[in-house]
């Protein structure tokens, strides 16, 4: 009797596989609407639903090209997206971040979009964003989300200490350090960081002391790794060593590992991306009162290197034009303003941004993180073959052991190029 | 002093227990936290309070109990073919010898070198010209291409573990070979058969990569596929519906492994050979 029933569930199972295997989508029938595949990585539910009420407005104003959206997850996503673009099953429209899609564009996987951004959307992102997204003269993609650094601070904490809130349109490093330090009391410290995995947030700073990592592009890129790159791992340094005004257990965690710390009012200040504005909206104590303090600026100025989100077209498409028209389309000032307050980052073009800072105003430091995007440009590294395995392999670890000591200076700046030479051998 | 002994195995047992218990107790405590107590720096096993949402939010959010049905399937049917073949294969490895056993282990030790991440794409074009990408029929196919040779390897180690004398005794008594397998063979293959059949539901149940690369639609995508979604970019985790579709996402395996574990207790050889 049981292995009736065993037997049953089995031969249910095989009929509901091969019921699914014989159904499927069969893509535009002739002669009816143009249909376009979007894969998109959208993850947040607001986000999500943003993402579906942009679509949807436009299948209701374009009968003759309906949109498609296939929700995918970001991890995992270049494996999936490489495996599909070498056996042509790419998706028409790609979202994916600038980092991962140019590298695409450079391998002849992505369409020309150049001719499809007008003079308008072109003078409306800056062009440090819109240096990030093209390739060989080519753009290749449309940004759509940035995010920023920014510094969350506990009022109460910096009030306690005698500090004035900064409120300028930026601050300098020295003047983090020195507010870290004074907040260094009765148990707590100024700063927490969680630099666990520590690469991205010291290459996106660098610009700001006037680094840059990388000259050249492609195969023939070269590490430079001098004052410039090295002036923010020395300073994390110095303020976790001499000032002893980091709290040393948060290098070693991630960014949301740290804002437990925050918090429990354990570190007056944390150095965070700046979507992390809508988690602590929602998850501090009550009665936490926090604040966004103004970009922060280097010897060269408050300039972080972008790594948009960005949608781009799939070269074998049927329908780039199509595709072309609808990313527009997305890229409105009124959908990018809707999609970055529900995803809480930072929209790539002026109009979005200001849109979004009359609505919200100094909500949730909406204001000051608004602001820091002002200040996003290019970053080197984008355009530079195995910059991943460079970054996980030879730069995470060499700033790790800087971090602990096991390296100076010196040390970490022979491990960072030499790991490169070895790696673009 | 012998007195004192059980009571202390059964204090050794309790914490064994209890470490091998405790990351899913701790799974199921994060199910149940707010998204605040989650992110705060207090540590107990118990909730300040029960936040129930988190599985409302992972029940409705991405289509968890469609991706858990499409698992199921891929699973189950995944976990008998691989039974199907690996039975009567297994056989033939653990007790004939020559040339096709050779070629069989070397077969075996030979596909287990290649990773993934080397074989997806070509996996990907031959479903695509059969027509069975983006289906669940095709991951399948490939999840018990994948799980049969450790399956095959696994299960010839119990049919080695039989005694030969057993199927010799049965030959002596006018039984055929088939009457062997089936009365003698198989049943005392019962444990290996429930402990393979583990290994093939849970290793489809679980698997990721290839369901990732070759599932294109969402209303295809598998368990470990929605719960990765939980995942965002930027480091965005929704941890708490994380937590509880995990949670949820455990409930088959366990209910399998309730099923097959009267099968798994060894022990019905005993006494069966003399000496």
């Amino acid at each position: 009797m049981k292995s009736r029933r065993v037997v049953t569930a089995a031969l249910l199972a095989v009929s509901s596989l091969l019921l699914t295997a014989c159904g499927g989508d069969s893509g535009d029938s002739a002669g009816g609407p143009v249909t376009l595949t979007f894969q998109s990585l959208s993850d947040q539910p607001a986000a999500i639903a943003a993402t579906t009420k942009i679509v949807d407005d436009w299948n209701k104003s374009h009968p003759d090209v309906q949109v498609k959206v296939v929700q995918a997850g970001w991890d995992g996503v270049y494996d999936k997206l490489i495996t599909q673009f070498n056996a042509n099953s790419a998706p028409d429209i790609i979202h994916y971040e600038a980092a991962g899609v140019v590298p695409f564009a450079a391998d002849g996987y992505l369409a020309d979009l150049t001719p499809y951004v007008s003079e308008q959307k072109r003078a409306d992102i800056p062009k440090g964003v819109m240096d990030s997204v093209t390739v060989g003269g080519q753009v290749i993609a449309y940004p759509t989300e940035l995010q920023s650094y920014v510094v969350f601070a506990n009022r109460a904490l910096l009030q306690k200490a005698g500090v004035t809130i900064p409120s300028g349109e930026t601050m300098t490093w020295d003047q983090l350090r020195e507010i870290a330090k004074v907040t260094t009391r009765d148990g707590a410290y100024g700063l927490g960081w969680g630099l666990s995995s520590p690469t991205a947030a010291f290459v996106a700073l660098a610009p700001g002391f006037g680094g840059k990592y990388f000259e050249g592009t492609g195969r023939d890129a070269k590490a430079v790794v001098g004052t410039g790159e090295l002036a923010l791992p020395k300073l994390v340094d110095a303020m976790a060593q001499q000032d002893k005004s980091v709290l040393p257990v948060t290098l070693t965690q991630s960014g949301s590992k740290v804002l437990a710390s925050f918090y429990a009012g354990q570190v007056a200040m944390t150095v965070q991306g700046s979507f992390q504005a809508a988690n602590i909206a929602k998850d501090a104590p009550a009665g936490f009162d926090w604040v966004v303090l103004p970009p922060l600026a280097g010897p060269a100025g408050p300039a972080q290197a972008a790594n948009p989100q960005t949608l781009s077209v799939n070269k074998d498409s049927a329908h780039v034009k199509e595709a072309a028209e609808f990313i527009d389309f997305f890229t409105s000032t009124e959908n990018l303003a809707a999609l970055n307050e529900a995803d809480a980052l930072i929209p790539p073009t002026t109009s979005a941004r200001e849109a979004l800072t009359a609505k919200l105003g100094s909500k949730n430091g909406w204001n000051a993180i608004l602001s820091s995007g002002k200040h996003l440009t290019s970053a080197p590294y984008l355009f530079v073959d195995k910059y991943a395995q460079w970054k996980d392999t030879v730069a995470t670890p060499a700033f790790q052991r800087f971090l602990g000591r096991e390296l100076d200076a010196d040390g970490l700046a022979r491990a960072l190029q030499d790991g490169w030479q070895t790696i673009s051998r | 002093m012998r007195a004192l002994a059980r009571p202390a195995q059964y204090a050794a047992l309790l914490l064994y227990i209890l470490f091998l218990g405790f990351p899913l107790l701790w799974l199921i405590s994060a199910s149940v936290k707010s998204s605040r107590e989650l992110n705060s720096l207090t540590v107990s096993l118990l909730p300040q309070q029960w936040h129930w949402e988190n599985y409302v939010e992972a029940l409705s959010r991405q289509g968890l109990v469609h991706s858990a049905w499409n698992s199921l399937v891929v699973a189950l049917v995944a976990t008998a073919v691989v039974v199907v073949i690996a039975l009567p294969a297994s056989y033939v490895l653990a007790r004939l010898r020559g040339k096709v056993r050779a070629a069989g282990v070397g077969w075996i030790l030979v596909s287990q070198v290649f990773p993934v991440v080397l074989v997806i794409l070509p996996l990907f074009l031959i479903l695509r010209t059969i027509g069975l990408a983006d289906s669940l029929a095709g991951l399948t196919l490939v999840h018990v291409t994948y799980m049969l040779p450790f399956a095959l390897w696994m299960l010839q180690g119990y049919v080695s573990a039989i005694p030969v004398e057993l199927e010799e005794a049965g030959a002596v008594d006018g039984a055929s070979r088939v009457t062997v397998l089936r009365t003698i063979v198989f049943p005392l293959l019962a444990p290996g058969i429930a402990a393979t059949a583990m290994f093939s539901f849970v290793s489809s149940w679980n698997e990721f990569f290839f369901a990732l690369v070759l599932l294109q639609s969402p209303e295809n995508y598998t368990l470990p596929i929605t719960l990765k979604m939980f995942i965002g970019g930027e480091g965005k985790v929704a941890l708490g519906p994380l937590a509880a579709g995990a949670v949820l996402a455990a409930v088959p395996s366990i209910v399998f492994f309730t099923l097959l574990r009267r099968r798994l207790t060894s022990g019905l050889m005993a006494g069966a050979v003399k000496g």
